[in-house]
């Protein structure tokens, strides 16, 4: 994926950090096991209070927002959640399973084990988690990952508790899912690479796919997930949360290496410009509108709400400067009115576009006594929420000298990012004193390194060589999470290892694209497909029409499948029948063309015969029919 | 102090060389790396050959003392003092005693190094729960410093003293933090000690420490407060969470609650009774008809208790030289935990009818907690009042071994005991036992 300028000359740094669902039968301080449950009958109302500062200190007017705030409403179910989840109950103990299988992986990446393993408090007051801090504990320090441009440092390996599902917000509440919360999760943090975004994403999959190597880790979407700080030219950090897609991190790497270019390219036009500090005024701007034609400001007005104009002397023709396709100083606001209940913004380098007059400009300039020079941002919508981001816009401008601000972002699932929020401080965290720390033996360790598992690369190979694979379908497989069903039926079946291994991934993959639902395509759907087409009940090139029926939901079992397709395999009789009508029906093209007529009556005997036979058969049958001829 | 911070032994050795105190930034040695980290304290359980270092990341991380080559203090720690924020001056509002026994209510945090500090002074308290100062002056003081398990009878007297001086003062009510294990228990101490008193007094604790911020706590404080300022009513009562949200709290008689959960928030419930009030954002819900009132009475406590009493749950095969041993012990009275409504094995009356001869008091509860005792029904409880056995109708079990205490203290014969067991103080018996399903 290139980028509009060189990643060494622009110092872009990205440091991977992957939260990985570990494979355990349980979560990580409980014995409930993980389930995604439909339905969550019960709940319970909570609030979180505001964190003390490091000193302790309650900040009053936190506490006053606190009171009259959301509250968090909290759904779960009985089969996925008990007391501790709720925090009713203190926490057990860590589960071995979640530690040893950290352990594991440590000892996989060359990191080293820490003596005794502190479980820590991080606190958390989003709602999340229902105690307010998230339990997470290092395990390791230091180690590597090998990748195809040479090692990338480990920094460190801990594990922790994934939080519970957001259902949903309202204006008084915030809804979540318990049954997420408490699943264990492990944390590896890269050292952040200076290599572009390709390198960034070819490092996720060689992680992700030495994870997998354990055996021990949860498989499926959602079950990885992918946080990137990313900078450049030395500047603030971003973190960006979020990438749930292994194949969208080169995408959202070189999205935000371009917006942050296109950021600092702004603040160097402003220096140009001889502006050192942006200075902002904003006013009530209502009164100008009261004969708009903007539509938009109509249907505000018409509400009952309001117009604030926030004035910056200077940038004019900034605020929809395009340093690059996309990235626009409009854009960086419309998110921050966005995040706080408003649909966007109005900059005045789009003013004409969305029908605001000259006249009204002239006002609007008069009105906050800026010159012609200056930029101006509407900001519209209620009274209180239009006052709040009137404020965040002015702040967020009164940055763009500095180039980047540090924050934190969403990755959305176009490959973009999107404000989250302000960078947290440093974390608030303290020792989970409900939980004795555990001292990580030699028993343990020697343990652990009789179970290290076979290198991913290694495996990859072996499928290659073993099954007489390419390299790229051996990848796909070891990608897949059919990989062990493979390695099951490829050896018991007269089939190619290559074509199981297609209906093993490429099929599926293809017809969850056309929206069958993959959970109909499990492992004894898939077994049954490719025993059925070993033993010669239908034809190669039907498989993918056989699943698909299965899929649909339109037949049960392969049988079946086969019954509604009418695609029983043909007899030799059958065969030879069909071939000899359809040699008959083209005797003059034979006459005329001989043996090249070949492909034709292929085409028109497959036809006929429609998935009931395979190609390689028929092409025998003719061949030999022919011949006699 | 390398010897306050909980290392001893081995680790206590290597820092007191190093010079290291809690709260230093120092370098530790390991093989071929250094770790650079912040020395935080350690736990009294822990072993004595591991050290631990908060490291830049937030993360501790324990070292075995065994590996280190080398200790260096990079810097010394400073110790952040909190200062607490002056409280507001408002003259209008009514005031509040709020009296600490033990149990950490209000705490706070030093990230630093982990530890979790009580608050022990108004101005904490009003750092923590800014929302206080719209509610009361508050006056505070810890009275002790227990775990509640260690309480004793001469505690229970300590605490109803000083709350009888602060209930002198004129204060609108007082409100008692304690932990919540046998809150219970002193709940009906302070309930016969501060008989009559004329404002009330409130007993409440936190079953999610206060340090974190899901803490019950905050609301049962708060609401404790408000309450205390607002209410109509007199007496002692337990004000915790009614249910697992944060939106109510009951206010339970105290001589009629009970912990029914090792942990959740809504532990303490009332046992054959309704609460006698709900509060919430919304406002205080009296829902019991016969609270008493404040009134301007004088409140003279009577707050002696006789330590030299037994609670005893019996269960089938119980020994007669078990029943003896106990009784041999020096007791001046007995409560029993009976089964059904009211009962032992035959084998241990005759044992009981000896103990009751030589002037001493046993009288009868049950272990179903719900129900009242009837021992004219069957025969062994007939037997049992004959040898006898005071029966104490619907009272629970821990409220009458504390009741028994203090008749004891403040009657001088077994019959002014007896008649005391047998008159209701605090509302420690019902008359009337209503069905459960009209809840």
């Amino acid at each position: 994926m290139s980028l509009p300028f060189e990643p060494r000359a622009s110092k872009l740094m990205v440091g991977l950090e992957i939260h990985q669902q570990l494979g355990t039968a349980t979560k990580l301080f409980c014995s409930c096991p993980i389930i995604k449950s439909e339905v969550l009958p019960f709940s319970f109302r909570r609030r979180l209070r505001p964190t003390q500062s490091e000193l302790g200190q309650i900040d009053p007017a936190a506490v006053f927002e606190f009171n009259k705030g959301k509250v968090n409403l909290y759904e779960w179910s009985p089969d996925s959640s008990c007391m501790v989840d709720a925090d009713d109950e203190p926490p057990h103990e860590v589960s071995p399973d979640a530690l040893e299988t950290t352990m594991l992986i440590a000892e996989m990446l060359g990191s080293t084990q820490v003596d005794e393993v502190h479980v820590m408090r991080k606190i958390v007051i989003d709602g999340s988690n229902t105690t307010g801090f998230q339990r997470t504990a290092v395990v390791a320090l230091g180690g590597a990952i090998a990748t195809e441009g040479g090692e990338v440092a480990v920094q460190t390996i801990t594990f922790e508790e994934d939080s519970s599902r957001v259902l949903g917000e309202d204006e008084s509440s915030r809804k979540f899912a318990l049954d997420r919360l408490g699943v264990p999760l492990v944390e590896i943090a890269l050292a952040p690479i200076t290599g572009g975004p390709d390198e960034a994403e070819a490092l996720a999959f060689s992680l992700g796919r030495a994870l997998r190597s354990t055996g021990r880790v949860a498989r499926g979407l959602g079950t990885i997930r992918q946080d990137l700080n990313i900078s450049v030219m030395g500047g603030e950090v971003v973190e960006v949360k979020g990438v749930q897609k292994l194949n969208l991190i080169a995408k959202v790497v070189r999205y935000e290496a371009v917006r942050q270019m296109g950021l600092i390219k702004i603040s160097e036009e402003l220096k140009k410009r001889g502006i050192s500090k942006v200075s902002a005024t904003t006013v009530d701007a209502t009164p100008v509108f009261g004969a708009t034609k903007s539509a938009i400001l109509k249907r505000t007005l018409k509400n009952g709400g309001v117009v604030h104009c926030v004035a910056v002397a200077g940038m004019a023709g900034l605020l929809g400067a395009e340093p690059f396709a996309g990235i626009r100083l409009g854009k960086e606001l419309a998110e921050v009115a966005r995040t706080n209940g408003l649909g966007g913004v109005i900059h005045s380098d789009e003013f004409a576009k969305n029908d605001i007059t000259s006249q009204e400009a002239s006002a609007l300039l008069a009105l906050s006594r800026s010159d012609a020079k200056a930029g101006l941002v509407l900001v519209a919508g209620d009274r209180l929420r239009v006052e709040t981001v009137a404020k965040l816009v002015s702040a967020r401008l009164s940055r763009a000298t500095n180039g980047v601000p540090g924050e934190t972002r969403a990755a959305t699932e176009d490959g973009e990012t999107r404000y989250l929020r302000p960078r947290p401080g440093a974390a608030r965290m303290y020792p989970e004193t409900d939980i004795p720390p555990i001292v990580v033996t030699e028993e343990q360790r020697r343990a652990v390194k009789k179970m290290l598992p076979v290198p991913w690369r290694e495996k990859v190979r072996s499928y290659s060589e073993r099954y007489s694979l390419s390299g790229e379908l051996a990848l796909q497989l070891y990608d897949s999470d059919n990989s062990r069903l493979f390695e099951e039926l490829a050896p018991e079946t007269k089939l190619e290892p290559s074509l199981v291994a297609s209906i093993l991934i490429e099929l599926p993959t293809r017809l969850s694209r056309e929206g069958i639902d993959e959970s109909r395509m499990g492992d004894d759907v898939l077994r049954s497909v490719v025993r059925a087409l070993g033993e010669g009940k239908f034809a190669k090139e039907a498989t993918i029409e056989v699943m698909r029926t299965i899929g649909k939901g339109d037949a049960k079992s392969v049988d079946e499948a086969i019954d509604k397709l009418g695609i029983t395999g043909l007899s030799e009789a059958e065969l030879r029948k069909i071939v000899a009508e359809v040699i008959k029906k083209n005797k003059p093209l034979i006459a005329e063309k001989g043996e090249r007529s070949f492909s034709v009556l292929m085409g028109e005997v497959m036809r006929v015969a429609r998935g009931r036979v395979d190609g390689q058969r028929v092409s025998a049958v003719l061949k030999e029919a022919m011949k006699a001829r | 102090m390398p010897g306050q911070s909980g290392y001893r032994g081995p680790s206590g050795k290597l820092l007191a060389g190093a010079g290291a105190d809690v709260g230093d930034v120092l370098d530790v040695r390991v093989g071929s790396s250094t770790l650079r980290g912040t020395l935080v304290p350690r736990y009294e359980h822990a072993d004595d050959h591991h050290i631990v270092l908060k490291l830049k990341n937030g993360y501790n991380i324990g070292i075995e003392t065994g590996k280190i080559t080398n200790v260096a203090k990079v810097e010394k720690g400073e110790r952040p003092a909190f200062r607490a924020l002056p409280p507001p001056k408002r003259p209008d509002l009514p005031e509040i005693s709020i009296l600490g026994t033990g149990g950490t209510i209000a705490s706070r945090v030093d990230y630093r190094t982990g530890a979790v500090h009580p608050a022990t002074t108004a101005e904490e308290l009003y750092s923590l729960f800014p929302e206080l100062s719209d509610v009361a002056r508050v006056r505070t003081e810890i009275v002790l410093s227990v775990y509640s398990e260690n309480l004793e009878p001469s505690h229970w007297e300590t605490i109803a003293l000083k709350v009888a001086q602060e209930v002198d003062r004129g204060v609108r009510g007082v409100l008692v933090t304690m932990g919540t294990d046998t809150m219970g228990y002193t709940a009906a101490a302070l309930s016969f000690a501060l008989r009559g008193v004329p404002v009330p007094v409130l007993i409440v604790g936190s079953q999610r420490s206060s340090d974190r911020p899901s803490s019950d706590a905050f609301l049962n404080l708060i609401g404790a407060a408000t309450i205390a300022v607002r209410c109509d009513f007199s007496g002692v009562y337990v004000v915790m969470h009614a249910d697992s949200s944060d939106d109510r709290l009951a206010v339970h008689r105290g001589t009629r609650v009970r912990k029914n959960h090792t942990s959740a928030r809504d532990a303490f419930q009332s046992i054959g009774v309704e609460p006698v009030a709900y509060w919430s954002r919304e406002g205080l819900e009296v829902v019991s008809k016969d609270t008493p009132q404040r009134t301007r009475d004088k409140l003279v406590p009577k707050a002696k208790f006789e330590p030299r009493v037994a609670l005893l749950e019996f269960y089938p095969s119980m020994s007669q030289e078990h029943l003896k041993a106990v009784l041999g012990t020096g007791i001046k009275g007995l409560v029993l935990e009976g089964t059904g409504l009211g009962h032992v094995n035959s084998k241990n009356i005759p044992v009981i009818e000896k103990f009751v001869k030589e002037g001493r008091t046993v009288c009868m509860t049950s272990q179903t907690l719900w129900g009242r005792v009837d021992m004219n029904v069957y025969d062994t409880g007939r037997d049992l009042l004959r040898a006898g056995v005071i029966p104490l109708e619907d009272m629970l079990p821990e409220t009458a071994l504390v009741k028994l205490m203090w008749a004891l203290a403040n009657t001088s014969s077994p019959d002014e005991t007896k008649k005391a067991m047998l008159t209701d103080v605090a509302g420690e018996t019902t008359k009337r036992t209503i069905p459960r399903g009209s809840r």
